[in-house]
This record gives structure tokens, C-alpha cells and sequence, in this order.
């Protein structure tokens, strides 16, 4: 028995490896993807004020702060009771928008389109970003522009590009002045145009690497994505669960996803591997993010994406393959550019009834102390990953007993580790596995995304890519770096 | 060329994404540098010999992150500490709130949708107990804090240490970049940022809020007050706070509050309602902060 190691796995949001078991014959007996860190927020969260949580969930991750910050309000709205103005909604919405351009735009250019642009066989050295602009500076330009459009409209509507601050209990602290929309609007035009560009050199990639798509990670699963009846929804709605044909399975409110979501630990990650409670683990397994927000949603409101998004469908139908993943994530980069558009065209997006304030005063915490009385809030919302809940119990003076997360690439874990474990018993024979192999089993990982400091929170450092040689008993034979 | 490596530790990304944030600025520097390591942008796994900056990201969590800290030290002419949790330890401190016992059963043992499990132990790294800031261990030529730097500080400082020059910071509290006017008031109360409805251009202490403003390092412009948010101090302690042994965010604040409100410094004190979460809330894991005479710190941590 040897075992093959890739760590750290790069490219992607966190640190992770992946091990291969090769037994005396050369064939792959096992494999998983290891996530290595643990998060601490939920122990931490503990003692807050519930309205401080918006201001300390974005640091739990630097790329999807918003859709935490966003949850996070959410969750607090319920807990004081408040409903945001419309304006307010529209606001976070835009602000999510911003995010989805910016982090849609950062995964798949700067880290899962170099291994289509460049090929999955290319030099590692050149095999990224700055790779991208040495051999085709048009397009990493563009990446990096766009990326920039996604980074000012979340800036300017939440007052931060990075860890926004404006959602705030039952509302917005700051609306958007008619100067704010002059200077956003002809930028998310400019969105538009550059994700069309994109578009263009992208979706050859997909036919040019057909064998790839079909044979790297392939599962089947359950999906699971917000809903606003039939339409793609990021900021508010039930969950539907559909299954592996498209059958709609169940729709929760944020409230009762106790009764459908459940969590295993396995003792060989520090991520927990969601699952449909109902249907038990593994059958329960189920997935989110762009693909399954493209399998959940009948229809796209805007112009551009839907035409996208219409031969997409035809393609594929409710597609499987991990590598979609990057497809379906060009098309909600659209969809997010000309929904942005559309709300900064909306005259009440510079409404100023932004909050519903507080009505009646607070508990103190000393009579909170001799109440029984608790209240719970739970935010959900589509964070760029998949969806995203965030809930928390309080005392009756809104300081937090416990709090439970249950994040996005969690619920893509156990479909990374399958898709791992399948790809390297299908493509590896024997110890020597080429480079090219290896990063074909860090793209499935990547095709999805994860978000480890979200998955978890960080505790570990990662070290340098070695292979560890194991006898049959287990004992190290040798180590060596590549 | 100048040669830079960008580490993460235990960090969020958000600050490798502050460093992306230069956008156009960044194909301008690739100009003058080449980042030969980035673990999160590309894949060479291997920290290379002959690094000229190395940025380090997060705190320090465990052995595997010391080592490499270390390794990147040897391997560094300059290695700069890079935001607030490579400085201070961050908002990732908060878990010094709790023992370690604690944050990993409230994950995996006793959660309302987790079936209760042991705490996983193959394959993944032992967690250690305690967050560190990066200069626990190791010297650090540059000192940058901020959740995460804005990233024209961030131009402000790469671009002359490529060039060999030194950099000209800003020295100043949140207060000097903050637009909203501080006046002195009569009020005997400290609200929670959930109550009332702050009035835009005024200072949010002279409106009974807990800012801290005045004890936050301010490289940030003061985006947060601007955004009708009081300031959170994520940018770390001001250099005030930090040169001054008899000084702290929490005297500091309360001594402020007390001033601008005419309100004694114990009933201030009484009034406080979150000081781990608001007060400290980003440098909890600090040796600097903790070692402070006046430092309640020391009375929060359970580890």
C-alpha cells in the first residue's frame, strides 16, 4: 500500500490535500479530499451582540464577505423583528451583485481558467494569472477589469470593497445618492461588455476540453438552490432541492432547514459533510452553487444570460459534470452584470426610507438574565458558493447563545471527495503519477470553487507538495519533494 | 526583477484580495517584480530560495504555520507582517474567548444539525490552543495592519520597497480621516449600534455610540464612519496606543467617551456591554496588547 499526496492543493481559497492509497498492485484502493483547518466563529460568536455579527462574520472570508455580511443581517433582522424597507432590499441585492462579479470573475479567471486557457498539461510556472498575462494580456486585462466593476459597486454600496459595513438591522446605514448611480451605472454597462468578451474565448474552451468535462469528477446528485418560484434567485427565497433528473424534492423556509439539512464529521477532515436528513448519508448527498442554481432555476430575467443560459440548457439539461461548474458560473457573471444594471435603472434605488428602526427599548442584559425569554434569527441567502445560512439563538437582550453555520462549500464536500476518489481509481495505475494527472485532481476540486476559509475556519498552514511512500504495514519508506 | 512571495496562515483571503485590488496597478508592478510564490494565485508549491518581500497574511496557528513563517524568514530580505491578523493576532483572537474544548465541540459534538462525533484526528493537524501574531516568532521588518490594507496604502508601500526607498505612512487615528463633527455633550447613556438612528456628520461618540475611532490607526480614510457605521478598529491599535505602556483601547475609549459626555468613567465602564466582541474585538491575540499593565485582556482569554 503507497499513498500519493497532493498538498498544499493551490489555486483555490484555503488550505487542502488531497491522498491517494495505491495498493501492491498499482491500482487505487482509496482517496479523499482533506480539508485542514476548523473555524472557531461559531464558539466565538457566543457573548455578541447579535447586531455586531454583520461586522464580525465577513472576516470568517475575504472573497465572500458580503453574502456573510448579508446573512448574517438577515438573521438579525428576524431577531429584533424587523423588515428592511424595499430600497434596503434592492440595496443589499446590489451589493451582492458586486460580489458575484468580483468573485465570479476571480475563480474563474485568475484560478480555474488557467487550466483551460493554458491546459491542464502546461508548465505549473505558467499554468495562472500572470501566466495569462504574459501569453494573452487582452484577456487578463479583462479579467482584471471586470473584477474591478464587481470591487466599486460593493465598495460604494457597502462602504468597503472588502468586509462591507452597511447592512445593518432592519435595513441600510447609507443609501445611494443620484452621483453614486452616475458614476455605477455606465460601469455595469461596461460589465456587460467585457463579460460578453469573456464569453467568447471561454466557451470554446468547454468543446476543446469536451473529453475533460465528462471525465474529470463526474457524479450524480441531488441540488439544492433559493427560489423565487421559477427564476434564479441570490438574495432572498425558500430552498428547493431537486434531484438528479430535475424532480423538485422539497422547498424549506430559512427557518426549518434543521428538518432537511444534516451533518456528518469523518474523521480525515475538519469539514463537516452536509446531506438531505430525510434521505440519509451518502444518498442524501446534494450540491449548490452555480450548477445547481442553474439546475433549480426554469428561467433567467435578463437578456444576455438567458440566451446563454437557454443553449446551456440544451447542452446539457441538468447538467453533472463539475467542470460545468465554470460555464454555469460565466453565466450568472452575466446575469449578475445585467441584473446590476437593471436596479441601478430603477428610480427607488436611491430611495431614502432605508431602516426600519428599533421600536421600544432593549433589555439590559441584567434583565435578560433573569428572563427566560430567547429569540432566533436565521439568514439565508445564495453566497456565490451555494447557499449560505447563518442562525443564531440570543437572550431576550439579543446577545448570542449559539450560533450555527452551515456554509456553501460544505455541501459540495462530499461530491469533491467522491469525485476525487472516482477520477483517481479511473485515471491512476501505479505510484508514478505524472504532474499533469495530479492537477487534473486538484481541477475537480477547483471546478467547485470551495471557500475553506468559509468551510472552516483557519487554523492551518499548508506544506510544500511532497509524496509520502508507505509500506503495506503503513510505515514510511521515503519522502521526496517534486 | 524584484522577486515577492505571498503567504497565507490562518487568514481569510481577504487580504491576498486587498493585494489584487491594485487591478491595473498590479500588471504595472508584474512590471518591476515577479511573484515567484502564492500558493492561493498559482502552482508552485515550494517557497523558493532568494525572495526579496515576502508578504505574510493571518495569524499563526499552529506548528505547521510557525515553520513556515520561519521558512519564509530565511529565505526573505524583508518579510512583512500584512494586516491586522499577522499584527495583532486579528479578529480570529476571539477564539482566545473560549478553550479550545469548547470552540471544537460547539463544531462537531454539540450542534443542533451536526450528528455529535468525535473531534476529527486522521490525516488533519492537531489545533493548538492560542492565536498568534506573526512577531511571536519571528523579526518582521514592516508592520502592516488593516482588515484587510486598503490597497492604495498597500501601492503606497510596495512600489518604493521594489524601488529600495523607504515608505512614507500615514500616522494618523481614524478620527483625522473621519468627515463628522465631535462636539461635547450632556448624556448619561451608551447605546447599542441597533438603537436610535445616528444623525449623518456627527461623531458618534458626541450620539452615545461606541466608536473607536480614536484609538484606531487610520489608514483607511474612514470609510466605515462615512458609511454611517462607527469604526470597529480593525485597522489595530493607533500609534498612540501602541507607544503608551498606560495606554489602552479600553482606557482609551472610556476616557474619550467620558470627555466628549461629561459622564464619569465608572458609569461608562458599567455601561459597556460587549467589550471582547467590540472593544478588543481585533487584537485579543495579542502579546503586545495583553502585556499592557492596563489591559483587561488578560481577564477576557480562557486559554
Amino acid at each position: 500500500m503507497k499513498q500519493i499526496e497532493i498538498s498544499p492543493v493551490t489555486r483555490i481559497e484555503g488550505h487542502a490535500k488531497i491522498t491517494v492509497q495505491v495498493d501492491d498492485a498499482g491500482n487505487v484502493s482509496d482517496a479523499h479530499f482533506h480539508v485542514m483547518e476548523i473555524r472557531g466563529f461559531e464558539k466565538f460568536l457566543e457573548g455578541a451582540a447579535v447586531e455586531e455579527a454583520p461586522r464580525i462574520t465577513p472576516r470568517i472570508c475575504g472573497i465572500c464577505q458580503t453574502a456573510h455580511h448579508l446573512a448574517a443581517a438577515k438573521a438579525t433582522d428576524q431577531v429584533f423583528g424587523l423588515e428592511p424597507p424595499e430600497t434596503a432590499k434592492k440595496l443589499r441585492e446590489l451589493m451582492l451583485l458586486g460580489q458575484y462579479i468580483h468573485s465570479h470573475s476571480l475563480h474563474f479567471y485568475f484560478l480555474g481558467a488557467p487550466d483551460l486557457v493554458m491546459g491542464p498539461d502546461s508548465d505549473p510556472a505558467m499554468r495562472n494569472v500572470i501566466g495569462i498575462l504574459k501569453s494573452n494580456p487582452d484577456l487578463a486585462m479583462m479579467a482584471i477589469n471586470t473584477r474591478k466593476i464587481g470591487q466599486e459597486i460593493t465598495g460604494v454600496v457597502g462602504g468597503k470593497p472588502i468586509s462591507p459595513v452597511t447592512a445593518i438591522p432592519g435595513g441600510q446605514s447609507k443609501g445611494l445618492t443620484s452621483d453614486d448611480v452616475n458614476k455605477l451605472l455606465p460601469r455595469a454597462k461596461e460589465a456587460i461588455n467585457l463579460i460578453e468578451k469573456g464569453v467568447e474565448v471561454a466557451k470554446p474552451l468547454f468543446e476543446q476540453y469536451s473529453e475533460a468535462v465528462e471525465a474529470l469528477g463526474t457524479i450524480e446528485t441531488h441540488f439544492g438552490a433559493l427560489t423565487n418560484g421559477d427564476g434564479i434567485e441570490f438574495y432572498d427565497g425558500p430552498a428547493k432541492i431537486i434531484d438528479k433528473s430535475g424532480g423538485a424534492v422539497y422547498e424549506f423556509a430559512a427557518n426549518d432547514y434543521l428538518d432537511y439539512i444534516e451533518e456528518k464529521v469523518q474523521p480525515w477532515s475538519y469539514l463537516k459533510f452536509p446531506y438531505l436528513k430525510q434521505l440519509g448519508f451518502p444518498d442524501g448527498n446534494y450540491r449548490v452553487g452555480p450548477l445547481a442554481r442553474l439546475n433549480v432555476a426554469g428561467t433567467i430575467p435578463t437578456e444576455k444570460a438567458s440566451e446563454l443560459f437557454a443553449e446551456y440548457k440544451d447542452a446539457y439539461g441538468i447538467a453533472q459534470n463539475p467542470l460545468l461548474y465554470h460555464y454555469a458560473r460565466l453565466i450568472e457573471l452575466m446575469y449578475a452584470a445585467e441584473r446590476a444594471v437593471q436596479l441601478l435603472e430603477d428610480d427607488s434605488i436611491t430611495g431614502t426610507d432605508i431602516r426600519q428602526g428599533l421600536s421600544g427599548s432593549l433589555m439590559t442584559k441584567e434583565e435578560a438574565k433573569q428572563s427566560s425569554e430567547t429569540k432566533r434569527g436565521v439568514g439565508m441567502i445564495e453566497a456565490t458558493r451555494g447557499i449560505l445560512i447563518h442562525d443564531y439563538e440570543t437572550d431576550g437582550a439579543g446577545f448570542i447563545n449559539r450560533a450555527n453555520l452551515i456554509v456553501s462549500t460544505g455541501q459540495n464536500n462530499l461530491s469533491m471527495d467522491i469525485g476525487v476518489r472516482e477520477t483517481a481509481k479511473a485515471m491512476i495505475q501505479g505510484e508514478d503519477v505524472s504532474e499533469g494527472f495530479k492537477n487534473r485532481l486538484e481541477m475537480i476540486v477547483r471546478a467547485y470553487d470551495p471557500c475553506l476559509s468559509c468551510a472552516t475556519h483557519a487554523i492551518d498552514g499548508s506544506s510544500p507538495l511532497q509524496v509520502d511512500i508507505y509500506d503495506s504495514e503503513g510505515q514510511l519508506l521515503r519522502k521526496h519533494l517534486l | 526583477m524584484v522577486k515577492i512571495a505571498l503567504e497565507a496562515l490562518a487568514s481569510c483571503a481577504g487580504c491576498e484580495i486587498s493585494i489584487l485590488d491594485l487591478h491595473e496597478d498590479l500588471v504595472k508592478l508584474l512590471d518591476q517584480a515577479e511573484i515567484v510564490y502564492a500558493p492561493v494565485l498559482m502552482d508552485v508549491k515550494e517557497v523558493p530560495e532568494g525572495i526579496d518581500i515576502a508578504i505574510v497574511s493571518g495569524s499563526v496557528r499552529n506548528e505547521e504555520n510557525q515553520e513556515r513563517l520561519e521558512e519564509l524568514r530565511e529565505k526573505s530580505k524583508i518579510l512583512i507582517a500584512y494586516g491586522t491578523c499577522a499584527c495583532y493576532g486579528g479578529i480570529t483572537g476571539m477564539a482566545d474567548l473560549y478553550t479550545s474544548e469548547e470552540v471544537t465541540s460547539r463544531t462537531y459534538s454539540d450542534n443542533p444539525s451536526t450528528v455529535p462525533s468525535e473531534l476529527p484526528n486522521e490525516v488533519v493537524p492537531e489545533l493548538l490552543s492560542i492565536v498568534h501574531p506573526a512577531a511571536d516568532f519571528t523579526e518582521i521588518d514592516g508592520f502592516i495592519p488593516g482588515c484587510p490594507p486598503k490597497e492604495q496604502l498597500t501601492h503606497d508601500i510596495l512600489i518604493p520597497l521594489i524601488n529600495d526607498e523607504a515608505p512614507d505612512v500615514p500616522k494618523k487615528s481614524v478620527c483625522a480621516d473621519c468627515q463628522r463633527e465631535m462636539e461635547h455633550i450632556e448624556n448619561d447613556k451608551i447605546y447599542r449600534r441597533v438603537e436610535g438612528d445616528p444623525e449623518p456628520g456627527k461623531c458618534f461618540l458626541s450620539q452615545g455610540y461606541v466608536c473607536l475611532g480614536s484609538v484606531t490607526l487610520g489608514r483607511c480614510g474612514g470609510l466605515c464612519t462615512e458609511a454611517g457605521v462607527p469604526c470597529h478598529g480593525c485597522g489595530g491599535p493607533s500609534l498612540d496606543v501602541i507607544r503608551e505602556p498606560s495606554h489602552d483601547i479600553y482606557n482609551g475609549v472610556i476616557k474619550r467617551i467620558a470627555h466628549i459626555s461629561k459622564m464619569p468613567e465608572k458609569d461608562v465602564e458599567k455601561q459597556l456591554y460587549d467589550i471582547g466582541h467590540v472593544v478588543y474585538g481585533f487584537v485579543i491575540g495579542s502579546t503586545i496588547m495583553e502585556d499592557k499593565q492596563v489591559s483587561l485582556i488578560p481577564q477576557l482569554v480562557k486559554k
